[in-house]
Parts: structure tokens; C-alpha cells; sequence
């Protein structure tokens, strides 16, 4: 974030009377993979601020410190079944850091609201995949994380009590680049719908490896539809997307120095859920994916494959998974819930159980364990088992 | 002599049956009262759990239409401040918005039965609206002084092709002016699972108002105070408050 935007933010912020709040959050983590384990974790502080200076303005902002510890250097290679131990590194650095992840100011008109800065933006209907999400990557194990600000000019206007007019803009160097998505939202009867349309300068194959800035033009067209039918919470998202690829793409394939396999041009992706609370209080929440970006099969996985996928560029590193998760409040303050991930297509997953304990006021543990199944070579068999402990009190 | 005496005779049949309304009658003054055209207010949630933990909550909250369209924000504590709930349509449709994701979701009408916040409230006992005049055939069992109060008790049978919220209500409403200061909710088996006290009744802007609820979840032993920190009748909703819009606010 530039100095700019905290230099024009602080005085109107502090003219506002701010509220403060924010919480601290520490996290310590074990993984088994065969026969090395790691351990790491972070403690992060995050600050928010927000202010109103009037009724139609809103100024918000929130610093994140984070410090990692324990294992902080990752070679991914370690986590790409087809490479673990092929003795290439790739190294990763956990960094601790100091961000001003959002500053926004939002500006509310009868017929308009529009917010300015870095700013959350999480579309979609669906709970742990979201098609029509260009924006965000997210952890399986985690889905409802919050997300990191993305700077972007966002507009809102209402066209009714349940229907609307979205568009967000990532601004670029010129238009023409500036990734664009466009929603209609709106609603009838038990059902919830949005037709959204987008396109996005998406990182090219080349970046990934040789850091060139040649993108790739995406063009995403997709919607939502979220309702019940026989009193379960149904819901539908989906996008059709296509790729225009940069002429650096053709001219470096056609050399010949790295064989790559032609790239698809278009895919679909969807997602199916479902939910509901039984009467004995038990929550269930299932998913199934379906993205043609992912492979089909295990053998026909490359190394970009895993790199779009780890990167979130893609939304799976395969084609068809489902989510299931169960949750029962069992004691006082106290929940169990489980979730588990199965990658349909090379015959892996992880199943993960945790606790939840609100144990004071706004203080959270949770204790999350993971078992993995699958081959050693599929997305999941490579891992063996995790364990994640959380403390999180919000003030 | 004779015709005064008919008079009399005549005036205390009429005063008689002017006191003993039918219980559709009381049920529709009930549903009057307790649902203004419009509702701004303040409270807190106090939730004692079974084993006797003590969580509190504070939320604003709207409501317009008699009911029939409700917003609630929570403000305390951090972990949740910002979580609201737009109820529209008596609470067939509810939505529900999480600050940490910054998402709107439609919740099914499952989600009616849980519980709000944890709290012994569920999504369905917050919304207001005709559902007492519409999903219950009402029956007037006794008269009955109940908190010093002279009260009408009154079973409220669920219709069920109307799919109400409970399939038996009982309630006390006073007599004096049709305000009900108890409630016992009925399962399917017969059991009385949860229980409503209203308390410290006072007069707001012509209309009586509890400034106080107390409701016992009978099976878990858990119990939720509502209390009343500020509320007005004199509001009225800024067109589009009722949406997804405000909700994000």
C-alpha cells in the first residue's frame, strides 16, 4: 500500500471518531510427510479501524502483523506428488510482515454505493469453490478464512429490494488491462440468482517459471442460483470460461524448447451444494466440483498443473472433488465438526475432524486434526497426517 | 320498574359478553399489539448456558410492515460484531451476513429452527408478523391470574398444512390489554420445550412493551435474557432498508 493512501486516510479517519477492533490470532501447526515431520505456525495481530465521518461515508482500514515460526523455507517441490524427492528446489520464504491489507472508503448514494481502495471482495455462492470467483484462492481446510484486500474500484446500484447492478474493476496501466467483472443480482421467490460476466489478464504459463509479464486474456461468463427445494439450502455456480493467449505463447512454443502440451482454449466449472440443520441440531454441507481447467487424470498432470492450482490461478488441481461437512453444537460452547475432501479423479483425500471451544468471551481454540488417503503419488497420499492447533480472541 | 330492570338485566349481558371475547378475537388484538407498524430498538442477549456460562450480546434491530420485515445487526461481542440477519416475508426468507467473509447468504428454511446466536431464540421466534392469526387454530381454556395479572389462556394448535413454527402454543395474554406475558411452546411429543416470560411491561409511544424476555429451553436447561436497552415506534424505513444492500452495512 502506498503512503499516499495512509496520508489521506489518517486525518479523515481520525476527524471520525474511529472504532477500533481487530484480534490476535496464533496458530501452531505439525505435519507429517512419510518419514519427515515439520512444524511451524504464525502469530498475527490484525488491527481494523473504521470511521464515519457521515452517514454516507465509510473509511475503513486494518494493519496485519505476522510472524511466522518454526519451518518458514518451503521447497514446493515437496508438495507436488509427481516431484517430491525428484531433488529439484524451488524454495519459498515464509516472510514475516507488516501490511495494510485493507483501506477502502465507501460512498453511499440512494442510488449508488461505491467503494475505493483495497477492499475484501468474495463473490460467489458457493462454500468451498467458487466458479465465478477470479479473485480469490482459498485453504480447503478453511474456507470461510477471510481473504486479502484486493485494490479495486467496486459500484453497487440498486435496481430494487433484491436485485442489482455490481461491478468491480482492478485497475491496470490502461483499460484494456484492468481485470472487469459485471453482476446482475437478483431474486424470486425461495431462490437467489446473479448472471456475471468478467474479463481478467490472467498470468501466463511463462510467469509461473521465467517471470515474464506476457498475460493471457480471460473471459469468464457464469451465475448463481441459491435457494431450497424440500426445505434443504440448494445452490448452483457456474462459469464458462475462454482463453485468448498471448502471441509470446506462440512464438515460444513454436521454438521448441520446452514441449508443451497445447492449451485448452475454453473450460467450464461448477459447483452443486447442498445443506441442512436436522432437527437434533446437526448441520450438514456437501459439494461437488466439476473444473475442466483441472486434468482428468493423474498421468496426464504436469508441473503447471500444480502451480496453477497452488497459486489458486486454478480453482483444483483436478477435475471432480466433493466437500462434506458436519457439524454438531455437542457441549456447552463447544462444537464438533468434521469435513472431508475427495479428489474423484486419482482416488485421494483427507478427512478432518476439529473442536471448536469458545472458551471466554471472544476467545476461540480450536484443535483440527487431518488424515490423508491415496496413493503416495496423488494430490493428498502425499501427505500423511496434520495437526493444527488455533487461539484466536477478538477485541 | 319492570323496563329498568330489563335494562340492567340487558346492559350486564352485554358488558358480560363484551369481557369474554372469542379467542380469534384476543389472538387478532394479540397480534395488533404486539406488532407496530414500525420498530427501531437497542437490546442485549444475555445466554446462560446449562452448565451456567454466561455470554452477552448486544444488536440493533428493525423491523417494519408489523413485523413482516426485520434486520438485526450484533454489535457486541468482537467475534461477531457485524453479523446481521434480514428476515423478510414474516421469516420465510432469511439472509444472513458474515463481516469476516463479507458475503450474503440465503439460509433454506431449516434455518429458521436454529438457534440465534446460540441463543434459546430461534430465527422463527425473532420474526413477527399474522403468524399466530395464520398457522394456529386458537381455544380460550381459562381465565387465569398469572404474575398478579387477571390473563386469558389460550392453546394455540398448529395448523399443519400452514407448516408452523410449533406444533402447540399456549399463552397468557392479559386482560387488561391483550399484552401476553407468557408463553409455553409445545414438540411433537407433547412437551413443553420452551418457555417465554415477558417482564417489566411499560408503555412506549401508546403501545406496551416488555423490557424484559426471558426464555428456558426445558430440555437443555439453558435459558436467554432479551433485554430492552432503547426502542421507538416513531421510525420509519428509509426506502431499500429492507435488502441485501443495507444488510452489508
Amino acid at each position: 500500500m502506498k503512503s499516499w493512501g495512509i496520508i489521506l486516510f489518517l486525518p479523515l479517519m481520525l476527524w471520525a471518531q474511529p472504532e477500533f477492533f481487530g484480534y490476535f490470532e496464533s496458530e501452531a501447526d505439525l505435519m507429517q510427510l512419510g518419514t519427515v515431520n515439520y512444524n511451524f505456525g504464525y502469530n498475527k495481530f490484525r488491527l481494523d479501524v473504521e470511521a464515519r465521518p457521515n452517514d454516507n461515508v465509510l473509511i475503513g482500514a486494518n494493519v496485519n502483523i505476522q510472524k511466522y515460526w518454526g519451518k518458514t523455507s518451503w521447497n514446493i517441490y515437496d508438495f507436488l506428488p509427481g516431484y517430491a524427492n525428484s531433488g529439484l528446489v524451488q524454495n519459498i520464504e515464509l516472510q514475516d510482515t507488516i501490511m495494510v491489507d485493507n483501506v477502502y472508503m465507501r460512498l453511499t448514494f440512494p442510488w449508488l454505493d461505491m467503494t475505493l481502495g483495497r477492499q475484501q471482495i468474495s463473490p460467489g455462492v458457493g462454500y468451498a469453490w467458487n466458479p465465478t470467483d477470479i479473485f480469490n484462492s482459498r485453504s480447503l481446510l478453511d474456507p470461510s478464512y477471510e481473504q486479502t484486500g484486493i485494490a479495486a474500484i467496486r459500484s453497487v446500484v440498486p435496481l430494487g429490494n433484491r436485485s442489482s447492478f455490481e461491478m468491480v474493476m482492478i485497475p491496470a496501466d490502461n483499460f484494456e488491462n484492468a481485470t472487469k467483472q459485471f453482476w446482475l443480482n437478483g431474486g424470486f421467490g425461495r431462490f437467489d440468482f446473479s448472471l456475471t460476466t468478467a474479463q481478467q489478464q490472467w498470468q501466463s504459463l511463462h510467469a509461473f517459471t521465467y517471470g515474464y509479464g506476457e498475460e493471457d486474456e480471460r473471459w469468464l461468463h457464469g451465475g448463481s442460483l441459491v435457494g431450497e427445494i424440500l426445505g434443504w439450502g440448494v445452490w448452483t455456480e457456474f462459469g464458462v470460461n475462454n482463453i485468448v493467449y498471448s502471441s509470446f505463447y506462440e512464438l515460444y512454443s513454436s521454438s521448441s524448447i520446452i514441449a508443451y502440451e497445447p492449451p485448452i482454449d475454453s473450460f467450464n466449472e461448477y459447483v452443486f451444494g447442498l445443506d441442512h440443520t436436522f432437527d437434533n441440531s446437526v448441520y450438514v454441507l456437501g459439494e461437488y466440483l466439476h473444473n475442466e481447467y483441472g486434468k482428468a487424470k493423474a498421468d496426464e498432470l504436469i508441473i503447471y498443473d500444480y502451480l496453477y492450482s497452488l497459486s489458486g490461478k486454478s480453482h483444483s488441481l483436478m477435475q471432480d472433488y466433493g466437500f462434506l461437512y458436519l457439524m454438531h453444537p455437542t457441549f456447552d460452547l463447544v462444537s464438533l465438526s468434521a469435513l472431508a475432501i475427495a479428489n474423484f479423479n486419482d482416488n485421494s483425500g483427507t478427512f478432518a475432524p476439529q473442536l471448536d471451544w469458545n472458551i471466554f468471551d471472544d476467545t476461540n481454540i480450536s484443535l483440527q486434526g487431518s488424515l490423508f488417503w491415496g496413493e503416495e503419488d496423488t494430490e493428498f497420499g502425499l501427505q500423511d497426517w496434520g495437526l493444527r492447533l488455533r487461539l484466536r480472541s477478538d477485541f | 320498574m319492570r323496563l329498568r330492570l330489563i335494562m340492567i338485566t340487558f346492559l350486564g349481558l352485554s358488558t358480560l359478553f363484551a369481557q369474554t371475547p372469542t379467542a380469534a378475537e384476543i389472538i387478532d388484538r394479540v397480534t395488533s399489539i404486539m406488532s407496530p407498524e414500525n420498530t427501531y430498538s437497542k437490546g442485549s442477549q444475555t445466554i446462560i448456558t446449562s452448565s451456567g456460562k454466561e455470554r452477552v450480546f448486544e444488536f440493533e434491530s428493525w423491523s417494519s410492515g408489523k413485523g413482516e420485515s426485520s434486520l438485526t445487526r450484533y454489535t457486541k461481542p468482537a467475534a461477531i460484531r457485524g453479523q446481521a440477519f434480514l428476515m423478510l416475508n414474516n421469516a420465510d426468507d432469511i439472509w444472513s451476513y458474515f463481516p469476516r467473509t463479507k458475503r450474503v447468504r440465503k439460509l433454506a428454511s431449516h434455518a429458521k429452527k436454529q438457534k440465534m446466536q446460540g441463543s434459546d431464540f430461534t430465527y422463527e421466534d425473532m420474526g413477527g408478523g399474522d403468524v399466530f392469526q395464520t398457522k394456529f387454530k386458537a381455544t380460550i381454556l381459562a381465565e387465569e391470574t398469572r404474575d398478579g395479572e387477571l390473563t386469558w389462556k389460550i392453546e394455540l394448535m398448529g395448523i399443519p398444512e400452514e407448516e408452523p413454527p410449533y406444533p402447540k402454543i399456549v399463552l397468557w395474554a392479559r386482560q387488561s390489554d391483550y399484552y401476553p406475558i407468557a408463553l409455553d411452546y409445545y414438540d411433537e411429543n407433547g412437551f413443553n420445550s420452551k418457555s417465554l416470560v415477558m417482564s417489566n411491561i411499560q408503555m412506549v409511544e401508546d403501545y406496551p412493551s416488555a423490557m424484559m424476555m426471558v426464555m428456558t429451553d426445558n430440555k437443555e436447561r439453558s435459558s436467554t435474557t432479551m433485554r430492552t436497552l432503547e426502542i421507538t415506534y416513531n421510525w420509519e424505513p428509509p426506502k431499500g432498508f429492507f435488502s441485501e444492500r443495507n444488510l452489508k452495512k
